[in-house]
């Protein structure tokens, strides 16, 4: 019930309603972002294949446009994840995206969101998508309810790519697509 | 009595005991509770840590994402156990995140290590890490078990601990009071042992002082005994010695001689009557009897008895002519008579009437028996003295007068032969004294006439003569002469064994008690180194001879007539001739 109207507050925002205004002290919403992405990777596991090596790091690459610049790599630089430290790729294209973890995925239009998504759509990439660039959605959707940025959480579509998230982040999630 | 110390100490000792192992029950059960409290602690906290562990879990992805809604949301589901007091959830910088506390309130705002717990609740406190950092931290208190059912569960223990404490002091104190009967029961038989030995010192005592007096009673009669035996004897010895003075008379006529010698005769048998009753009664001599006409003897004795009762006193006989013969010991038989007689004649002091009577009667048991009663016209006897008649050593009379022996050798006599005796008699009125005997089937034995016979020369021999007594030995040297043997005197039995191996006899005639070697013993010696030389025992008494016989060799009895030696002496030598 909650986690529908949460579904049904994000909606009526991405419908356009008037945002609430951030406050002045608190972090920027890109900040936000910025600092949750590499967490996201945490609760995420990847097949077998994708393991790293010992003193290899997670790869988290942006692909497209770069909304978060600095604010990420500082993000990245003070994560670790189970003992990896975690390297940012930018990648103009879905080309190269080869030994990325995690994607973020931002087009230059909506419609370019969705071709790079459909282009990493064979690799078990965790892909994470932002509501302001478009209505295409990654695995994980960033979104903001009530002036908290949150999450829908498409947990079929990480299934068939052989990914598993955590039921700690699903329960965090403002929707998920329940696997089947 | 005992000391009480080491009593009281005993009493003491075991009530301690007791109370140790009370106690030590007691300190048991509240280890057991002290310990089980512990270890329920113990699980409360650990469940507690269990709760805030997951608790932790569920809150790492809200705290990493800041997502307080997510937090409260993983609380909500620990506000349905009701025991946890407040929960906190503190981020990383120590800020409370989210959490609730059950009286309303809110846990403390910023998180203050180390966690305390506040009063009696179990508090745990649980860092959430995300990945190897250390996120946040959930603080959790819950409250301890309720102490009603902590008492209640306790309660069970201190109830079992109990009942077993009071079955031990149950247990301990009726063992004390079975140890205390004991020992009551002990001293109980102690003192019972102590007034069982004293009673014995007190029979033991009695016992010496009735044997004293059975010694004095005993002493009393032989007083009596030996009186009277005196008296019998002092006038027997008195019709011998003046008989035997008259005797030694110059110029006595030949009637005279022979009436004073008879008198002789007559008192020495009966001397030898009284010996004879005397050692009947001690020794219960057996009875010799013969088949005797009892008219026959009271006739023989009539004379006898005018002389012994006296001139003041009558005696008169009625005999039945219907009776029969009775089988009997003549002798003792005439004692009895002559008891009964003497008796009467003591019972009538200033003379008066003796009856002997004799009658047949039957006796429902017995059969044809014949009466024999003696009856006096004297003082008669009150009952008193009837029922003791018959004790031995009871006499009416005064010392010196009677042995007492009397009627209990009529009564002795009387029973041995199968009869009875009674008597009747009333104070004043006279008394008789009926003596039962059974009739006897058979006739009189033809009986030698004793008297003074011409001695028969038989054969003769060569005869050693053992005698301690000179008189004795003299008087029987002087009769065996008479009788025509040649005598050899020894004076003791080691003189006449030495004589016997060293010369040749026809036959040993020898005394039985002497000092040193006694005739027995000589006999034995004898049959050992001269088998086949006669021995011919003569005693008055002999314990040895009444306790295992003489062996088959024959016995004079002292006093001896010289009939009786004679013939005993002619058996002897016509045996070893023949």
């Amino acid at each position: 019930m909650k986690q529908a109207l949460r579904l049904f507050l994000a909606m009526t925002l991405c419908l356009g309603l008037a945002p609430a205004p951030a406050r002045a002290q608190a972090p920027t919403e890109e900040a936000v972002k910025a600092a949750f992405l590499p967490k996201f990777a945490r609760y995420v596991g990847w097949p077998a294949r994708m393991q790293l090596g010992p003193g290899a790091p997670f790869q988290l690459c942006v692909i497209g446009r770069d909304p978060f610049g600095r604010m990420l790599d500082s993000a990245a630089a003070t994560e670790q994840i189970d003992g990896h430290g975690v390297a940012v790729r930018r990648l103009p294209s879905a080309a190269g995206a080869g030994g990325c973890h995690l994607a973020f995925v931002q087009g230059a239009a909506p419609a370019e969101t969705g071709r790079l998504l459909l282009a990493l759509r064979s690799q078990p990439i965790l892909t994470v998508t932002d509501a302001r660039a478009g209505p295409q959605r990654g695995m994980i959707h960033f979104t903001v309810v009530a002036g908290r940025v949150r999450f829908f959480i498409d947990d079929a579509e990480a299934a068939t790519r052989g990914l598993s998230i955590s039921s700690r982040l699903l329960a965090l999630a403002a929707g998920v697509r329940q696997r089947r | 009595m005992r000391l009480p110390s080491p009593f009281a100490r005993k009493w003491s000792a075991a009530p301690a005991a007791i109370v140790a192992v009370v106690v030590l029950l007691l300190l048991a059960g509240i280890g057991v509770i002290v310990q089980s409290e512990a270890a329920y602690r113990d699980l409360q906290q650990q469940e507690t840590r269990v709760q805030a562990d997951i608790l932790a879990a569920s809150v790492t992805a809200a705290l990493d994402f800041g997502d307080r809604v997510a937090a409260d949301e993983a609380i909500d589901a620990i506000r349905v156990n009701r025991q946890v007091r407040s929960v906190g959830v503190y981020n990383g910088r120590g800020a409370l995140i989210a959490g609730y506390s059950r009286d309303g309130g809110n846990p403390p705002a910023r998180l203050a290590e180390p966690v305390m717990a506040s009063g009696n609740e179990i508090v745990s406190a649980v860092p959430v890490t995300s990945g190897r950092e250390r996120i946040g931290t959930v603080v959790l208190a819950a409250d301890p078990e309720p102490v009603s059912r902590r008492l209640s569960r306790y309660l069970v223990i201190g109830l079992l601990i109990l009942m077993a404490a009071l079955v031990v002091a149950v247990l301990g104190f009726a063992q004390n009071a079975l140890k205390r009967a004991n020992r009551e029961l002990e001293e109980r038989a102690d003192a019972l042992a102590d007034a069982n030995a004293e009673l014995k010192v007190q029979v033991s005592e009695r016992g010496k002082a009735e044997e004293q007096l059975r010694q004095a009673h005993k002493m009393q009669a032989l007083g009596q005994l030996t009186g009277g035996i005196a008296h019998d004897f002092n006038n027997l010895l008195t019709v011998i010695q003046g008989s035997a003075d008259m005797l030694r008379r110059p110029g006595i006529t030949e009637d005279k001689r022979v009436r004073f010698a008879e008198a002789v005769v007559q008192a020495s048998s009966r001397a030898a009557a009284l010996t004879g009753q005397l050692l009947a009664f001690a020794r219960r001599q057996p009875l010799q009897p013969e088949v005797i006409d009892l008219n026959a003897l009271i006739r023989g004795m009539t004379d006898l008895l005018d002389r012994t009762l006296g001139e003041r006193i009558e005696v008169t006989t009625e005999l039945s002519a219907h009776t029969c013969t009775v089988e009997a010991d003549r002798t003792q038989l005439e004692s009895a008579l002559l008891n009964v007689a003497v008796n009467a004649r003591d019972a009538m002091p200033g003379g008066g009437r003796l009856v002997i009577r004799t009658a047949s009667t039957e006796d429902p048991e017995r059969g044809a028996m014949i009466a024999l009663s003696v009856g006096d016209s004297g003082a008669g006897m009150d009952e008193d003295t009837l029922n003791r008649a018959f004790e031995p050593f009871f006499t009416t009379k005064t010392t010196g007068k009677g042995t007492g022996l009397g009627l209990s050798q009529v009564y002795g006599f009387a029973s041995q032969s199968g009869g009875d005796v009674q008597i009747a008699s009333r104070p004043g009125e006279g008394t008789i004294v009926t003596l039962l005997l059974p009739c006897s089937g058979s006739a009189e034995d033809v009986r030698t006439v004793e008297g003074n016979t011409v001695l028969r020369r038989g054969r003769t021999g060569r005869i050693l003569l053992v005698e301690d007594n000179d008189e004795v030995g003299e008087f029987a040297e002087q009769l065996l002469d008479e009788l025509g043997h040649e005598v050899v005197r020894a004076r003791s039995g080691e003189e006449a064994l030495d004589r016997a191996l060293a010369e040749r006899f026809d036959l040993v005639f020898t005394d039985v008690v002497m000092p040193g070697m006694s005739g027995l013993d000589l006999a034995g010696r004898l049959a050992e180194r001269r088998a086949g030389l006669p021995v011919i025992l003569t005693t008055g008494y002999s314990d040895e001879i009444a306790r295992s016989g003489a062996g088959g060799r024959p016995v004079i009895l002292k006093p001896y007539r010289p009939e009786t030696l004679a013939e005993a002496i002619e058996q002897a030598l016509s045996d070893r001739q023949g």
